[in-house]
């Protein structure tokens, strides 16, 4: 059963790879994705162990909300590039000391 | 045939793990969004795997069918290309690697400790209808009714929100 | 999962895809024929008794063709993407039952390929993943018209699948169960079409613009957009977004005979034939309606899905709850 957890824990450190490696907007928001992945892998895993549907229904909720945030950041990076015309996170720094 | 599980999973799990590498190593942006449907499907298999069909079946439908197609649509209508190097330049790049590395050191360190639950109870026994619609209908309203309301309000505010933020603004 | 279950498994898989690479061809010579006999004229009457081979020579005819792939697109989902739509439509054949039980050899074999308790979000899981196959097919082409009716093909699909999914939730709350085979077996006494006749509306509108059908077929039809997501596509990758786009047909109306038309129950004749009757009589509407009506434009289109079909559907399953809470059922 533990194999499980160590999948979901590959699959979480490769979505971390993801969004502090990557510099395209749209490849981090894909492998903020994958972490959500890992951890709904992981309730579903430890909720066939215990027995406890709870674990579903925490995914339930996971997806629900992913799918919101999804929505609204993809909003807000089609407004970012409507305004500088690029998806690179390292140019958007104006903000920056 | 007690041969079918571990297979089956070595198979959606190397699937699963194949197409993230593939998701964050490539080039080509739709290409990525394909690949992480890939892993979507993966991890729907992993569910059937692990007696929960529903959440299966909604991974496909909400995950698969609709968050991936909206990634897409966004990414053929800014027409978003692959940069020519695609990864933080220099030292970023090393270290990112090198933390993510200590977290999956960590991760496992505790999952796989004597100590760590995931190896110490055995497997439950589990009531007939496990992780069918049923059952997840029966603690969603009851139990879980509170989260359920609050999360119908906050689909309304995403959706409120992407609408204001991606108009067009008439000048 | 003994020896005896994979190949009962095997012989079903065999027989309905016999069944549809078989009725596909007899579903385009009859939309020629009906549709040609509809506007006062005969239809194709040459090739074979009354022009039942023209199909057939078709195909031999798209087979033959040159496969041509543009030099600037992407070859790997250009091939992927009209096997998508082929695959998606297969897959969600799988769980439509055509038939009760039967007994041979001993076994009790039930007459679908296989059923799950969650059949019906498994077709709706299948008919979502269908929309891959007509955006990558538009994106891939590398062509602007291509990508353009795609994405308009593919965002009129997603509309339609919330009122597609939203009218089968009343039958859902009448039987208690999400299996087919079960919603078929529980219209012994009437079928769910006349306490529930809006929701068999609203699905048969929503199912009708989900396959791209007239009169909800702008982004592909033959008069506009050039052709829409498949113009770039020639020989076997086109025969095959046609084979999808009649299996995705096959499909809806399999599911709409199951929940509100009583799936194969009926007085004389066996299961099976009943259900090939209904099937039938739905593909016959399908086409009376292309022949029919004109074609919506696309922003009454999306108007209409979501500012006509989602209340209506979302207010019948509220009536829907409100009756059986009150009945006590």
């Amino acid at each position: 059963m533990y194999w499980y957890q160590v999948l979901a824990a590959l699959l979480f450190t490769i979505g971390v790879v993801g969004v502090l490696v990557r510099r395209s907007a749209l490849i981090i928001f894909m492998s903020v994705e994958l972490m959500l992945n890992a951890v709904n892998l992981s309730f579903v895993a430890f909720s066939r162990q215990h027995g406890s549907m709870d674990g579903h229904i925490f995914v339930f909720f996971v997806m629900a909300v992913a799918a919101a945030e999804v929505a609204v950041g993809l909003a807000i990076l089609v407004a970012i590039f409507r305004l500088r015309s690029t998806a690179n996170v390292d140019d958007v720094r104006l903000l920056k000391g | 045939m007690t041969l079918v599980e571990p297979f089956l999973f070595a198979m959606f799990g190397g699937t699963a793990i194949g197409c993230a590498l593939g998701v964050v190593f490539h080039r080509n942006p739709v290409h990525c969004a394909l690949l992480l449907v890939g892993v979507l499907l993966s991890v729907s298999g992993l569910f059937v795997l692990l007696h929960a069909p529903f959440i299966a079946a909604l991974q496909v439908i909400v995950y698969a069918g609709a968050i991936m197609v909206l990634f897409l649509f966004v990414v053929m209508l800014l027409n978003v290309k692959g940069e020519s190097s695609i990864l933080t330049p220099g030292a970023a790049k090393g270290f990112g690697i090198l933390f993510a590395l200590l977290g999956f050191v960590e991760l496992l360190w505790t999952v796989l400790s004597p100590a760590a639950e995931s190896s110490g109870i055995p497997e439950a026994v589990l009531p007939a209808d496990f992780g069918s619609p049923a059952a997840i209908g029966r603690i969603l309203y009851t139990v879980w009714l509170f989260p359920f309301e609050i999360t119908s309000i906050l689909l309304l505010v995403a959706v409120v929100g992407a609408v204001v933020l991606a108009k067009r603004k008439f000048a | 999962m003994d020896t005896a279950t994979l190949i009962e498994a095997a012989i079903k898989v065999h027989i309905v895809l016999g069944f549809i690479l078989l009725g596909v061809p007899l579903i385009v010579w009859m939309e020629r024929k009906v549709i040609g006999h509809m506007q006062d004229r005969i239809g194709p009457e040459r090739v074979g008794p009354f022009g039942l081979l023209q199909t057939i020579a078709d195909g031999i005819k798209l087979f033959m063709k040159e496969d041509i792939i543009p030099s600037q697109a992407d070859k790997v989902v250009f091939v992927l993407a009209p096997a998508l739509t082929v695959i998606t439509a297969l897959v969600a054949t799988t769980v439509i039952p055509w038939g009760d039980t039967v007994q041979l050899f001993g076994r009790t074999i039930g007459l679908h390929i296989t059923d799950v308790n969650i059949a019906l979000l498994f077709v709706l899981g299948a008919t979502s993943m269908g929309v891959y196959g007509i955006v990558l097919g538009g994106w891939a082409s590398n062509s602007k018209y291509p990508l353009l009716g795609g994405l308009r093909s593919s965002a009129q699909m997603i509309s339609y699948e919330l009122a597609q999914g939203i009218a089968l939730v009343g039958v859902i709350l009448m039987t208690g169960t999400l299996s087919l085979a079960e919603i078929g077996r529980a219209q012994k006494h009437m079928w769910f079409i006349v306490p529930q006749f809006v929701g068999f509306v609203v699905y048969l509108l929503a199912g009708i613009a989900e396959t791209n059908r007239a009169p909800f077929d702008l982004p592909e039809a033959e008069t506009e957009l050039v052709a829409g997501f498949h113009t770039e596509f020639s020989s076997m990758k086109f025969a095959f977004y046609f084979l999808g786009e009649y299996a995705n047909m096959m499909v809806v109306s399999g599911v709409a005979i199951t929940v509100f038309l009583g799936a194969w129950q009926g007085p004389f004749l066996p299961g099976p034939v009943w259900f090939l009757i209904k099937l039938t009589a739905f593909l016959f509407f399908y086409v009376w309606l292309r022949a029919t009506f004109p074609r919506l434009r696309y922003d009454q289109l999306m108007a209409f899905g979501w500012k006509v079909l989602l209340p209506v559907s979302l207010l019948n399953l509220v009536v829907t709850a409100t009756v059986l809470a009150f009945r006590g059922s």
